[in-house]
């Protein structure tokens, strides 16, 4: 016979205001199997949970119905509650009667009779609940890190100073990503490449860590504690073993103008090539698209130049396979290709460049050695003018969202120019300055008064060139006129981008993502650094655009996940399951194609002698997140989900 | 020699030569123009076999009886396009293996009875990609169009008059060559999702939940419409879904044996981001 307690809430006045929880206390009481009902005016408080378990163990409790606010609120403190007062936590469910009631109505009685519905369907329902016990699955005590910018490093170097072992994968020829080509940051003014390479070789270096460069994921398979992942080694034609990094090689490169990714096209490389002078490690790479030996099978210069013969031209990609525990995104962003707004001229003016394209301009080790000249005449620019959201908050022409660090480096840029150029003049035309952060609003308020940025609050309609200079048309809202300036360089401040095949990588690697291709977290407030699959983690922009320090401060969050994880060798799972009747299964198939998290297998049922009978789906309890898809498909109705079984939904309709 | 004679002689061919274990054929049928299922075992049991306008039934369904395939041996079966597409969907969905059956491929589309070409399935594709391509167009009916044009109140009205008529004997489900399941949700008890009393909730139950299990797997055979007892248009429900999924999935069921299942199967690139 069942013994249900059930405990009214009346969460202070939101509950309480709306529903009248006496009269509800004593109808539920009524119903059939109701050992207790009793209301309280917070259960969610010491005494009041209490007060829930010392009613378990008084009456000898079968299962407890807390009637209160949403169970994503406190569904676990009532299920730790009872579980600390030895009932099985799976014995308690929670009738919500705060978000789908008292919160929703406006008439109390109706609230009333609505909350006794939820309430007394809650007990049908927790009257055919089973006890569960979570799954233990084994877990591999080895990180994955994908991407080897700030945030990927930060992550890797934080699991490995744990202890535990990391591979970090980074598919360009060298470690650093973004962070590596900017010149100083705000709000500090601190050298990029100055704070970045220590990490670089400190990741490189690190025992714990085995860094993969020049490699990507082809396939990642398994679940939470249990991924099996395949790496694609690209072949850089050098062999890591022997080379020194002496840079013979590219010295002698005879295809010199290759047009550099890492300077955003401002600065020329050979055809063998680090990405920048700092690289870790420091192994060239050979461009295999330009090189002349790949496009016409002669030349072979840079072989002819190293001094230990270290170049291969034979060496073939390959493949690893590992065993990962846990994974670590980080896979960064793009910027939008700005030459959408034809009336920015952007790719048809030499000087008017993007934001990233400055800093290589400011950066020490930038193309002009951090001299500003313009990219037309290497003359130095005396007026410059930076579009704000040139891309970002742009639903017509760029992207609708705010990508968050375009204030911050604009004012910095605007700041590197007045203190390199004296005398020289900037204009910034600017939707609105967003400088929330640790120092901000400080630092874009010393770029307008220390270094006089001239702030224009308004959008710009057109660049065009006369006379050898640029001439901006703007309007100035604030005095509600247009105003026209003669720049000599114009700076776009542009969007930040997922990267092009980010959708692709979400795919293989098996995580969601949104309209934009950034990668979905599994709650946007409470677990911002968990993607929607188990054991797998997201750091730095390719979840969303932020700066360094919140790609950092996320890095280690993810790391803190990850070392959780680790700290067990068993990792306990919710035992909220799919599981199959083999019985009644008509070996359809349905359900493994419907299932989002690959957790469905196809299952031989032999006889004694060995021979095939039939093929059933069988679902693996460490990758089934409880979605309840294949419940939904089923046409036999063969398969049942744990804590949500066709005969506690049932009970729960039909209480109603 | 007749389309008849010509079959008779495939037939006895293809069992005397020991290509198939048995040929699943019309035979003659209680009154003269009706037909039913000949399972031809031996070449003489080809002399009762008969193909003519009448030999409308879907006969695939039986493929799938117990134990029939699980010897590996080949099967050979009388089809309309319509039939092949279902050896298509059952291959899809794993109940059977698409060579193991050897098709006796007709039409009776017209007046006149036509021999098709063609011995597996996968020999039928172009005829059935042309037959996607007319599906839209399908012979209109008076009364369907009837029905699409009523008010949602009016076609509830008219499916609840023609739902009250059933009297739940399940003729539709064993007639359906897609209703393989060993055990239908309508038999499972624990709990009754589906009332089985005959009245007209239960027969709402019974009738849209078996729509929707022939969302994109209907071939409109038209087996469950004629099974019947009462005469319930089954036909029209499983048009409508099938309409339905063709316009928003494009999905037209029975293309190939490799085509996957409209409901179950989904797209990672699909923008609807619920789905993860």
């Amino acid at each position: 016979m069942a013994k249900i307690g059930v405990f009214i809430c009346h969460c202070g006045e939101n509950v309480a205001a709306k529903i009248d929880c006496t009269q509800l206390t004593a109808a539920i009481g009524e119903h059939p199997g109701v050992a207790v009902s009793v209301e309280y005016k917070y259960f969610c408080s010491d005494p009041g949970q209490e007060s829930v378990k010392k009613a378990i163990r008084e009456h000898g409790l079968t299962g407890v119905v807390v009637a209160a606010c949403s169970p994503r609120m406190h569904e676990a403190t009532f299920r730790n509650a009872c579980a600390e007062a030895g009932l099985n936590p799976y014995l308690c469910e929670i009738a919500n009667i705060r978000e789908h009631c008292s919160w929703v109505h406006t008439d109390k009685d109706m609230a009333t009779i609505k909350a006794l519905e939820i309430t007394r369907s809650l007990v049908e329902k927790v009257k055919r609940n089973n006890e569960l016990r979570p799954i233990e699955v084994p877990v591999t005590r080895r990180a994955l890190v994908i991407g080897g910018g700030i945030a990927g490093i930060q992550a890797a170097l934080d699991i490995a100073n744990a202890g535990h072992e990391v591979v970090l994968v980074e598919r360009e020829a060298s470690l650093g990503g973004h962070m590596a080509q900017l010149s100083e940051t705000f709000p500090t003014l601190d050298c990029s490449q100055c704070i970045m390479t220590p990490r670089m070789v400190e990741a490189a270096r690190h025992p714990k860590i085995r860094l993969l460069t020049y490699a990507e994921i082809e396939r990642v398979e398994g679940y939470i504690g249990n991924f099996k992942v395949k790496v694609r080694m690209k072949s850089r034609s050098v062999d890591m073993k022997k080379c020194t990094g002496c840079g013979d090689c590219m010295l002698k490169c005879p295809v010199k103008k290759i047009s550099s990714e890492f300077d955003c096209g401002l600065g020329k490389r050979a055809a063998i090539y680090t990405p920048f002078a700092q690289s870790v490690p420091n192994i060239p790479v050979i461009d295999k698209k330009r090189c002349t030996y790949f496009k016409n099978g002669k030349c072979q210069i840079c072989s002819k130049s190293c001094p230990i013969n270290a170049i291969d031209f034979t060496i073939e990609d390959e493949f690893l396979d590992i065993e990962i525990g846990a994974i670590v995104v980080a896979t960064g962003f793009q910027i939008q290709n700005t030459a959408m707004y034809g009336e920015y001229g952007y790719g048809k003016y030499a000087d008017v460049i993007t934001g990233l394209q400055f800093e290589r301009l400011a950066s020490a080790s930038g193309p002009t050695s951090g001299k500003i000249l313009r990219p037309s005449d290497n003359s130095e620019p005396q007026t410059v003018v930076f579009i704000q959201c040139a891309g970002s908050r742009d639903p017509s022409k760029g992207v609708r969202y705010c990508s968050k660090i375009c204030c911050m480096y604009t004012a910095k840029h605007a700041m590197l120019y007045a203190h390199k150029v004296h005398g020289g003049k900037t204009h910034i035309f600017y939707m609105d300055i967003r400088a929330g952060g640790k120092g901000y609003d400080e630092f874009t308020r010393r770029a307008i008064e220390e270094d006089e940025a001239s702030y224009v609050r308004g959008r710009v309609s057109k660049v065009w060139q006369e006379n050898g200079r640029l001439m901006v048309r703007g309007v100035d809202t604030l005095l509600g006129r247009p105003v026209e300036v003669a720049a000599d360089m114009v700076v776009l401040a542009t969007a930040i981008i997922a990267q092009p095949d980010a959708k692709e990588f979400a795919k293989t690697v098996g995580i969601g993502y949104d309209e934009y291709g950034f990668y979905n977290e599994a709650h946007l407030k409470l677990r911002p650094v968990e993607s929607s699959t188990a054991g797998i983690y997201l750091a730095g922009c390719c979840q969303s655009p932020k700066d360094i320090p919140d790609s950092v401060a996320q890095a280690s969050a993810t790391a803190s996940k990850v070392l959780a994880l680790f700290s067990k060798e068993q990792l306990e799972r919710e035992p909220v399951v799919a599981s199959n009747n083999e019985a009644t299964c008509a070996g359809c198939w349905g359900c493994v194609l419907a299932c989002p998290y690959g957790a469905i297998e196809q299952k031989d049922i032999l006889d004694r002698s060995g021979r095939l009978i039939k093929r059933v789906a069988s679902v693996n309890p460490g990758l089934c997140q409880g979605c309840g898809t294949c419940v939904t498909f089923c046409r036999s109705n063969s398969i049942d989900l744990a804590g949500f079984t066709e005969r506690q939904i049932f009970a729960e309709v039909m209480g109603l | 020699m007749s389309i008849v004679e010509q079959y008779r002689t495939k037939v006895k061919e293809l069992l005397s030569s020991g290509q198939v274990k048995m040929v699943i054929g019309y035979g003659a049928g209680t009154t003269p123009d009706r037909r039913r299922p000949l399972f031809m075992r031996s070449p003489e049991d080809a002399d009762k076999m008969l193909l003519d306008n009448a030999c409308i039934a879907n006969l695939s369904g039986y493929l799938v009886s117990e134990g029939l395939l699980s010897d590996e041996k080949r099967v050979a079966i009388m089809l309309r396009p319509e039939g092949v597409r279902s050896i298509n969907i059952l291959a899809a969905e794993s109940q059977l293996k698409a060579e193991q059956i050897v098709i006796v491929g007709f039409d009776t589309a017209g007046e006149e009875l036509r021999a098709i070409e063609g011995s597996e399935a996968k020999d039928f594709c172009a005829l059935i990609d042309s037959l996607k391509e007319s599906a839209p167009l399908q012979a209109p009916d008076p009364l369907f169009e009837r029905i699409v044009q009523m008010s949602p109140q009016e076609r509830f009205n008219y499916w609840q008059e023609e739902f009250s008529k059933c009297i739940k004997c399940y003729a539709c489900r064993q007639s359906c060559p897609m209703c393989y399941c060993r055990r239908c949700i309508v038999d499972s008890n624990q709990p009754q999702w589906i009332n089985t009393s005959s009245h007209t909730l239960g027969n709402f139950e019974w009738n849209i939940v078996r729509a929707f299990h022939l969302a994109g797997r209907c071939v409109a055979c038209g087996n469950c419409d004629r099974s019947c007892p009462v005469n319930i248009p089954l036909r029209f429900i499983n048009r409508r879904m099938g309409m339905e999924v063709l316009e928003v999935f494009d999905h037209f069921p029975g293309m190939s044996e490799s085509q996957e299942p409209v409901l179950a199967s989904f797209k990672k690139d699909d923008p609807e981001t619920f789905i993860l």
